[in-house]
């Protein structure tokens, strides 16, 4: 019989934990010191212990605890509220052997997973063998749902109409709300009712409506697609259907599954991840390992390659990673930087390969990039080809593949459908009616949001003029006809890969997620250079967040990092995907408007600004603070018609926020006179 | 504490039917219901509860708005309440806590959890 040793826990969980865990009986103690006299005796399995625990208190206990030779080495879980310091819950596990922390309000179910798999006990009553009383409770619920059906789709009807005002173009602030109430209302409540997964839906829904941006266009179709999905889960289901993994969660964030037997080193990386909002498990050997990946599908998995030896060697537990459905990302972390481990951890289908020593934000730096790459939507191709035969070709050969390929036989229609369905890769034919293959890359080239995107030719001709004409229209490879199935896939993935890679490495600010100096400034130029062709206007803005050099001080780097990334983020999701956002340095950040003019580029700002004060942000130690910005606005061509002297203008624009007292956006003197004069004529 | 009659407030029809039938059939418990804030304020006051578990997104008068005016009125301040959310980041979290509710618990809840959940955070709620 395994004992447990349960100390200021609720005599509930008590019983709960009797009745789940078969071969295990649990003892309960209210007070510090009954449980020091217990744990003077030899014979229990497992701590459980709550925070609140007093008389002494359960930190004492723990302390006490590892100086008795009996239970010294007892394994503890340990019960807390989750505002509890991280200075308490590093002392915990590091110093006082915690082996599990379980936070209020306990899931019960997850504390008594935890025990069985410390005490290697199996669970008794498995979800399918719901006692009678259960069965009945659930029957009641479903037998409720036909009455709030209805209800329900109308829900789902309102905000499927703000979504095609959106995509009209026309979707008015109240309707916004109002989607943005109803989604939210949706995810609270149809869980209960057992759609699990629509509950996720329509959180995720409510998040892009309540995100205070405007949302592109390519968000709007993600988001009509969801809807669909949405009502397709709660119309489809028969009322049995309630039985089976009624187990809601709001926790649909990122999972990280950590394998390092160095305990500290472990929780340190656990710690990172969760300021990043990823939630962490640790696991020390591989057996655990397999445990929790038996319970959690983990999306990123960091291994650290000198397991012991005895439970598995981390190699045969990364082919096993890699045998998974999803297959799971997995980084490597090792001691020495040998050449034979780097390739069998390559061949073995690992992400990255990390040399150890290294800070653990760096290591949590390389599973975000991991965790973007996974989140980015799977593969779209636009193939473009008359000859319908070759299209079904393309299509049989990349759909099993798990990308998604859309063709077209009429070239007349490219612009359109490149549009509709914003592809990540384009496969063009030489010769077509009307429009030829190399005149649709050139236009593709042309364009500020497309000039980037990988485009493969497929053509039969191998003459050496036509591959110069292909290549010099812009094309990043090209493949000959009749296609051999093989080598244009590994092409393919090829270029959707480096492509990622490039905008990852060399473009993006590792911080915050969005272009870096330099690429901005390439970008900016071409964006210029459309400006003057197409007599368009072009607005550009330097944002410097207020008062950034205090919140360091005050909070520290971690803190200032974190409201960094938090405004790169914010600012991703605001402008349109023709707009460069970008990290000029420090805490500068600039923003590039194709087509909007300063009194627009104004508005836009200001309502930015608006929405990122009401962020809040949190230090570890609890305390809550918002940031500001200053922003200046110039245009172009009035204020300059160079990136120089764009610059020069709106940093004095900028410059006159500061001076204004800060949390505003100025546009150029220049600009302002105009304005004014414009007002008066 | 020994709960015998709790009171739920929610401005959804559905949200209040299963806690309802999920707290009656599981715990026993005498249930009442409210569709809104102001509704559920003159249900304690006239019979009051052993705890109430109160939605935050209400129009007109949300959760929080409601809680206040019960911490007004001397006669029922000392009834604990439990705030029902579906926004559940941790800022939000500690700015509830700090209105001092005696918990926050998530939406969408399991029928199956839900009586223990309430237990539980009104067991530590002292």
């Amino acid at each position: 019989m395994i004992t447990i040793l349960a100390a200021g826990v609720s005599a509930e969980l008590v019983s709960f934990l009797e009745h789940r865990l078969s071969g295990a009986s649990v003892k309960l103690v209210r007070t510090g010191h009954e449980a020091l006299e217990a744990l003077a005796q030899s014979g229990w399995q497992l701590l459980v212990v709550d925070q609140y625990l007093t008389d002494p208190p359960a930190v004492d206990v723990l302390a006490a605890m590892r100086e008795l030779p009996a239970s010294e080495l007892l394994p503890v879980i340990y019960c807390l509220d989750e505002h509890a310091s991280s200075e308490l819950q590093t002392k915990l596990v590091k110093e006082l052997g915690v082996e599990q922390l379980c936070y209020h309000p306990l899931d019960r179910e997850e504390l008594a997973r935890y025990a069985s798999i410390w005490l290697k006990l199996s669970l008794r009553a498995q979800p399918e063998e719901r006692n009678q009383e259960q069965e009945a409770i659930l029957a009641a619920v479903a037998g409720l749902w036909p009455r709030f059906e209805g209800a329900t789709l109308e829900r789902i009807e309102l905000v499927e109409q703000a979504i095609s005002a959106l995509l009209e173009g026309e979707l008015s602030d109240e309707l916004r709300r109002k989607a943005e109430w109803e989604s939210h209302k949706l995810a609270g409540s149809v869980g209960s009712f057992g759609f699990k997964e629509a509950s996720r839906i329509a959180a995720e829904i409510e998040r892009s409506f309540r995100a205070k941006a405007s949302i592109g266009q390519g968000q709007a179709l993600a988001l009509s697609e969801l809807a669909a999905t949405l009502r397709r889960e709660l119309e489809s289901r028969p009322a049995g259907r309630l039985k089976d993994g009624l187990a809601p969660s709001n926790d649909s964030g990122p999972v990280l599954l950590i394998v390092d037997s160095d305990q500290k080193f472990a929780q340190l990386l656990a710690d990172e991840a969760g300021a990043r909002d990823v939630r962490a498990e640790v696991a020390n050997d591989a057996s655990r390992a397999r445990q929790s990946l038996g319970r959690c599908s983990p999306d990123v998995v960091i291994l650290d390659l000198s397991l012991p030896q005895e439970s598995g060697n981390g190699l045969r537990l990364l082919e096993e990673l890699g045998a998974r459905h999803p297959p799971v990302s997995s980084l490597i972390l090792a001691a020495s930087d040998s050449l034979i481990d780097r390739v069998e951890v390559a061949r073995r289908g690992s992400k990255y390969f990390l040399q150890k020593p290294l800070p653990p934000s760096e290591i949590i730096d390389a599973v975000m990039q991991l965790l973007k790459g996974r989140s980015a939507r799977e593969s779209k191709i636009l193939a473009v080809d008359d000859d319908p035969l070759v299209l079904a070709a393309l299509r049989a050969l990349l759909e099993p593949r798990g990308m998604r390929v859309i063709t077209l036989d009429e070239p007349l229609r490219f612009w359109e459908v490149l549009e509709h369905t914003m592809p990540n890769l384009i496969l063009l034919d030489v010769d077509m009616p009307h429009l030829s293959g190399i005149e649709l890359c050139r236009v593709v080239r042309n364009d500020p949001r497309w000039f980037g995107i990988p485009t493969l030719f497929l053509t039969a001709h191998r003459d050496a003029e036509t591959i110069e004409r292909v290549f010099a229209a812009g094309a990043d490879d090209f493949v000959c006809k009749p296609i051999v199935g093989l080598e244009l896939l590994t092409r393919i993935t090829n270029k959707l890969e480096h492509a990622r890679l490039y905008r990852t490495f060399v473009e993006t600010d590792p911080l915050t997620g969005v272009a870096n100096r330099r690429k901005s400034t390439t970008m900016l130029n071409q964006l210029i250079r459309l400006a003057s062709r197409l007599h368009q206007p072009l607005s550009f803005v330097m944002l410097d967040l207020d008062h950034f050099k205090q919140v360091n001080d005050q909070y520290g780097h971690a803190v200032g990092d974190q409201v960094l990334r938090r405004l790169g983020a914010f600012m991703s999701k605001a402008f349109r995907s023709e707009d460069v956002v970008a990290r000029w340095g420090g805490e500068e950040f600039t923003i590039g408007l194709f087509g909007m003019a300063s009194q627009d580029a104004v508005r836009r700002m200001t309502r930015v600004l608006e929405a990122f004060r009401q962020e809040t942000f949190t230090t570890s130690a609890g305390a809550e603070f918002h940031v500001t910005f200053s922003a200046g606005v110039a245009q172009y061509p009035e204020d300059g018609i160079e990136l120089q002297s764009l610059y020069r203008a709106a940093d004095k624009a900028l410059y006159q926020a500061k001076k204004g007292g800060r949390n505003r956006v100025h546009v150029t003197e220049y600009r302002s006179q105009q304005l004014l004069e414009k007002q008066y004529a | 504490m020994t709960i015998r009659r709790i009171l739920i407030v929610d401005d959804e029809d559905d949200i209040r039917e299963v806690a309802q039938v999920s707290l009656e059939m599981v715990a026993g418990w005498e249930v009442s219901t409210a569709n809104c804030g102001s509704a559920g304020l003159k249900m304690a006051s006239a019979d009051p509860p052993d705890a109430i578990l109160m939605d935050v997104m209400m129009p007109d008068m949300d959760g929080p708005a409601t809680f206040q005016k019960l911490q007004a009125d001397p006669a029922i301040r000392h009834i604990p309440v439990i705030l029902l959310t579906a926004k559940l980041q941790p800022a939000d979290r500690r700015r509830f806590a700090e209105l001092g509710v005696a918990g926050v618990l998530a939406k969408p809840f399991d029928p199956l959890q839900l009586a223990s959940q309430v237990t539980e955070v009104l067991h530590w709620a002292r």
